[in-house]
């Protein structure tokens, strides 16, 4: 691999643009959308992931999507529920396919999906994100076949950490691009704790994880963590 | 024996899917070359006379509903009698119906070479001299004439050269005047729809994809020559444009070692062309104006596409060995 610079090879998140916040860690403000909004852009301008992890967070993200939002950035991901999932996946899945167009992604974990064919309703903005070790399946580039190809217009958020915790050497995530390297729209990035909560990116993470950054230069990464002090 | 792979062929190497679109645009091309070439034959030609192919032609992009943007290249200044052959014999051949050619004017008509080469920078580089020396430059084959296709390129490109060639310094004549084109697309793409809103899909899509692959394609191998001694300057611009400029592209991924994003970059461009290939798409994209382009699912992926291509070609020129020339040349 040539080097780009000595610098910013051994620091990937120096030299990448753009690198983005998802709005899932700022928990003090959870619920106050233009405050997350705010609060992302003060680290990016450029690229955001607006972060409905639990049910309960969706209608008013919807809602400030559809009648609020002056948003600044050129790449918007909507993290889908992945939690507190009571509505049925039909209804659910539609109130996504209504998210105004300014939102480019809607990440979507693989394990809650159960029809499969619901989802094909968002199209191209549909984004397979990898899953983490203690979930029951797609996880790796051949648990996620069945998916892509019902699913045939979806792309693909790599998780580095979610791909690590899978297979610590990283081959599986060498493996997810290179099978699905024209899926790829955007990363997360952080590191993982004993318990598989994402925490702030360690320097010893972003250097294992600089093979795989540097396959992913083109895309949006977005940081599931804050960045360490 | 069988040619060496293209740049293209060789990074579509590297991708589950290749790039099928611009592979079968690319036989295309020559396939219908051929055939004009043939035609042709039959035509009287004086020998200081060509005709020349622009546009999708030169990209060798070509789909089914492409212009023919031709020009009769005459060599040295102009002549007053007649050419042989005409524009009318020429018309006869090229850019019937539907094919007829665009861009205001500056095709489907004569140019002299030494318009192009004397006449860069000032009141006589007008826009029709601009748009004609810069796709001559990135985007053109000759149909007949291709020696003095090739001598007109080679005066531009060394009136280009003449102002410096020293070593690790890219040529600035001739980035700042393939800069200056690109600008002048996109301000002349929002004046052509100030007052009037008439085929904005098909023309904005063509903005962010085919006339930036058109920018990129000079852009490009320009700033790579900050990597060369000043000898080796003009061998290197000759080779390259003497391709097509998804080669040119493609040749700059491989040899940064970004494979990955080169993949994804000519995969977006890829399923442009074959959108633009399918008859139902671009006759939806070619009745959108403004406001209703955003509802179209056609061009709302056209706008996805576009965005990973971009994104690409950024990570080219600033996550590589080619930014520092980016940051040193390309804006002031």
């Amino acid at each position: 691999m040539m080097p780009v610079s000595a610098l910013t090879d051994h620091r990937p998140l120096l030299g990448h643009h753009p690198v983005g916040a998802s709005t899932g860690f700022l928990v003090e403000d959870r619920g106050d959308w233009p405050r997350l909004a705010a609060r992302a852009a003060a680290l990016s301008p450029f690229t955001a992931e607006l972060a409905a992890l639990s049910e309960t967070e969706l209608p008013g993200l919807a809602s400030y999507l559809a009648h609020d939002a002056s948003l600044p950035f050129r790449y918007v991901s909507v993290h889908a529920p992945s939690k507190d999932l009571r509505m049925s996946e039909s209804k659910l899945v539609d109130t996504l396919a209504r998210l105004p167009t300014i939102v480019d992604a809607i990440v979507v974990h693989p394990d809650v999906i159960d029809d499969v064919t619901e989802y094909r309703k968002l199209g191209a903005r549909l984004v397979l994100e990898n899953m983490d070790s203690r979930k029951g399946g797609g996880r790796t580039a051949d648990e996620l076949v069945p998916y892509f190809a019902a699913l045939p217009a979806a792309g693909l958020c790599l998780d580095v950490a979610h791909a690590r915790d899978v297979d610590p050497t990283l081959a599986g995530a060498h493996d997810l691009l290179d099978r699905y390297a024209v899926r790829l729209r955007h990363l997360h990035v952080s590191s993982l704790d004993a318990d598989g909560h994402h925490v702030p990116l360690t320097d010893a993470d972003e250097a294992a994880f600089g093979p795989v950054l540097r396959r992913c230069r083109d895309v949006p990464w977005i940081l599931e963590a804050p960045l360490a002090p | 024996m069988s040619a060496a792979p293209s740049a293209l062929e060789r990074l579509a190497a590297h991708g589950a899917d290749g790039f099928p679109h611009l592979l079968a645009a690319r036989a295309r091309t020559d396939v219908e070359l051929d055939r004009l070439r043939t035609r042709f034959a039959a035509v009287e030609r004086d020998p200081d006379v060509a005709v020349v192919l622009f546009g999708s032609w030169g990209r060798r992009e070509l789909t089914e509903h492409s212009d023919d943007d031709w020009l009769l290249l005459v060599d040295g200044p102009g002549r007053g009698e007649a050419l042989r052959p005409d524009v009318e014999a020429v018309r006869a051949l090229l850019g019937a119906g539907a094919r007829k050619p665009g861009t205001q004017g500056a095709f489907g008509t004569v140019s002299a070479s030494r318009d192009l080469v004397e006449h860069i920078g000032l009141e006589e580089d007008d826009n029709r001299n601009l748009t004609q020396r810069m796709l001559l430059m990135l985007e053109s084959v000759a149909v007949v004439g291709a020696d003095v296709h090739r001598a007109c390129w080679e005066q531009v490109l060394d009136r280009y050269l003449a102002e410096g060639r020293s070593d690790h310094r890219p040529p600035r004549f001739f980035l700042n005047d393939v800069m200056r084109y690109w600008r002048t697309i996109a301000v002349d793409f929002a004046g052509k729809h100030r007052d009037d809103e008439r085929k904005w899909g098909i023309r904005n899509a063509k903005l962010r994809t085919s006339r930036k692959m058109l920018f990129a394609g000079g852009l490009v191998p320009i700033l790579r020559c900050h990597a060369l001694r000043g000898a080796d300057v003009r061998p290197f611009l000759a080779a390259q444009l003497a391709l097509p400029a998804t080669d040119r592209v493609a040749d700059a991924f491989l040899s940064a070692d970004q494979l990955d994003a080169g993949v994804r970059c000519l995969g977006a461009y890829d399923r442009w062309i074959g959108i633009l290939g399918d008859v139902a798409m671009r006759e939806e994209l070619a009745g959108l104006d403004r406001a209703s382009a955003p509802e179209s699912a056609t061009f709302v992926e056209v706008r996805r596409l576009a965005a990973e291509f971009q994104n690409g070609l950024l990570a080219l020129l600033f996550e590589t060995s080619l930014a520092p020339a980016v940051r040193e040349y390309a804006i002031f």
